[in-house]
């Protein structure tokens, strides 16, 4: 007993990790390519671009907001990229990699000033991005499309490159900025904040906490994980049209749920939610290696999201209960 | 009983309205044109049906983005009851069924399990739409009978009334005596003002919200039966992305996003503009891609005019304090 209790997980991302570690091994079990090194590897390529999102996002939820323009942002980058190469030849990895976070910061200025600065609702002023931005890239691509041969070979490479047999460089960057961003909402003043804004924003208000600064600079960070997030897409795929991503901002909402960070705000990390977005492409593959037909993909999703808030809730709940009785206790 | 006009935004939102007609019609020629009309009605048609049910959610301070969805999935069992052998009235009475059931589910989940009605309808988003997908697949079908498909897409007689007008007026005027005339109307105002202190009052919020949640999912039923004789397609990804123009439409007819508040013509009103605005640049042969960009930029007015004018207000009124 005691020493299963030692076992049993602390923190929400250690049982995620878990179920994480089952649900691969299961999934290994009935097809065992999918723990070959191949397997894992298209695993991690396949992740990267919702992992890196969400990883923006996560401090946004965390503030009790949200970010639905992540995926039109994804494709403006993306598609912008693409053009800019195209036009450029001797653009190599480098400049896309300092242009598409520009543009995606572009975007999250936007949101940020609606939002932090003009105080509106998060979800209709990103729902309107959504519909701007997506629009905008439909006006300035004028259905034009790009392939591998207009991109740099360089950029291209790198998304080919992989690390130790099974670590692509994307999901690389992809843990990097997962342990930065992780340590930085841990351990940093401005992260802390945060975590107040999202409990009580009125509150955090009136004890001085910089709400404007803390909700501008969070957009400003997702706009630029998006526009990162942009030029993966591109080094995963070597296409792009003025649809990429279409309608791809659920996904990663439902990623950065499942992976413990609640909607309701004020608690959840983003190596969370980087597990959330590793959880949904292994059921999801697993799920395909069993012989279910990928026509079930997004009812699977849904159900995943519904059951991720329903387990949230109950823990939530738990965990409120508990303190209240070791305050009961302390009084008497 | 004299009539007062308050300069709010759901009455400058008719103002606006009026605005883009007449600018429309005279910078084209026929846009006032009785086939132009038509065609803007019948095109907003199931946003309209789907936004009667919707603003007495977001009134109620809920929302529900699964719509479209529970209207693809409405139809997708109507199309597959029907090329299985069901006779059509079936047929169509399932689609209505299958679209209560989802908005029974939502509200279940929402009220009595105790989820965020946001987390819960993107989740059902996903899930109502991804079970149209598994049941039918790749397939469409489109072979309805004459009758059913003259009513989604015929005009009566010669007139520019298309057949499914009438319907979508009585429901109009059903909904808006329920929001305004009825102790159920001003309930839902005051639990979207304050769930508290309507629970101290003696209202049942928990069974309002799942009444209001199921009559969403009704009317996304009857937009479903609508929408697939207006195509005559049954299909799974029937009406995609609906769900953000139903909740633009509400917002722009000046219903808050914070709950409380809202009026059933404000968002007829709102339904009207966006398709209106929709024609014209169809009209004006503007590329169809800035349509995505204005109603972008409409919803951005819609919430941040309000905070705007407030702002203004109470800025005029400080001044007014220090004189």
């Amino acid at each position: 007993m005691n020493f299963l209790s030692r076992l049993k997980p602390r923190s929400r991302e250690g049982s995620l990790g878990i179920i994480l570690v089952i649900t691969v091994g299961v999934t290994g079990l009935i097809n065992p390519r999918f723990l070959t090194g191949d397997g894992t590897r298209d695993l991690f390529t396949s992740t990267a671009v919702v992992a890196l999102l969400a990883i923006g996002m996560a401090p946004i939820i965390i503030m009790r907001h949200i970010d639905l323009s992540v995926a039109s942002t994804v494709g403006l980058t993306a598609w912008f990229i693409a053009d800019l190469c195209a036009k450029h030849p001797d653009f190599t990895w480098v400049q896309c990699f300092i242009i598409g976070p520009m543009i995606g910061m572009v975007v999250g200025i936007l949101n940020g000033l609606l939002v932090a600065g003009l105080r509106l609702p998060s979800l209709v002023v990103t729902l309107g991005t959504l519909y701007i931005v997506r629009g905008a890239v439909y006006v300035i691509s004028n259905s034009v499309d790009y392939n591998a041969q207009e991109m740099p070979p360089s950029l291209l490479d790198l998304g080919q490159k992989v690390f130790f047999g099974i670590m692509p460089f994307t999901f690389l960057l992809v843990i990097f900025a997962m342990l930065v961003t992780a340590w930085f909402m841990k351990y940093r003043k401005a992260g802390r904040d945060c975590y107040a804004i999202g409990s009580n924003p009125h509150a955090a208000d009136l004890v001085g906490i910089k709400v404007f600064r803390r909700t501008f600079l969070a957009y400003v960070f997702s706009g630029a994980m998006a526009g990162l997030a942009g030029v993966f897409y591109l080094m995963r795929f070597a296409q792009v049209d003025s649809t990429a991503f279409y309608g791809q901002e659920l996904a990663v909402v439902a990623a950065a749920v499942i992976g413990g960070v609640t909607i309701a705000g004020g608690s959840g990390t983003t190596i969370g939610a980087t597990i959330g977005a590793l959880l949904v492409q292994t059921i999801q593959g697993g799920l395909a290696a069993i012989g279910v037909d990928a026509f079930w993909k997004s009812a699977i999703n849904g159900f995943l999201l519904i059951v991720a808030i329903y387990a949230d809730r109950t823990l939530a709940r738990k965990s409120e209960s508990a303190l209240l009785a070791q305050r009961i206790k302390e009084r008497a | 009983m004299k009539f007062k006009l308050r300069l709010t935004w759901d009455t400058s939102i008719l103002a606006l309205l009026a605005t883009v007609w007449i600018a429309a019609s005279l910078t084209t020629d026929n846009f006032l044109s009785s086939i132009n009309v038509s065609q803007i009605f019948s095109n907003t048609s199931e946003i309209t049906i789907m936004a009667f049910g919707v603003i007495f959610l977001i009134i109620t301070g809920e929302i529900d983005l699964s719509v479209a969805s529970t209207l693809a999935l409405g139809s997708s069992m109507l199309g597959w009851s029907y090329a299985h052998g069901a006779p059509i009235w079936l047929a169509i009475l399932i689609c209505i069924a299958v679209g209560t059931l989802c908005g029974f589910i939502n509200g279940f989940l929402v009220t009595k399990v105790g989820l965020g009605s946001l987390a819960v309808t993107i989740g059902t988003l996903a899930l109502y739409r991804g079970i149209a997908n598994g049941v039918l697949g790749k397939n469409t079908i489109n072979e309805f009978p004459d009758f059913w498909t003259g009513f989604g897409f015929d005009t009566i007689g010669t007139s520019f009334i298309p057949q499914s007008l009438p319907v979508i007026i009585l429901f109009g005027i059903g909904f808006g005596l329920l929001l305004h005339n009825t102790p159920f109307g001003r309930r839902t105002l005051a639990i979207g003002q304050s769930p508290e202190a309507a629970r101290f009052a003696g209202i049942n919020v928990i069974k309002h919200k799942i009444i209001v949640f199921t009559f969403t999912g009704f009317m996304s039923g009857i937009a479903g039966v609508l929408y697939t004789f207006r195509f005559s397609t049954a299909q799974a990804d029937n009406g995609i992305g609906l769900e953000l123009l139903v909740i633009s439409a509400c917002l722009l007819g000046g219903v808050s996003i914070f709950g409380g508040i809202g009026t059933m013509w404000g968002v007829i009103a709102g339904v009207l503009l966006a398709g209106s605005v929709e024609s014209w640049l169809t009209l004006r042969e503007i590329n169809a891609q800035w349509r995505t960009i204005v109603t972008g930029i409409l919803l951005l007015i819609s919430v941040a005019a309000p905070v705007l004018i407030n702002k203004a207000k109470a800025a005029k009124a400080k001044a007014a304090n220090k004189s």
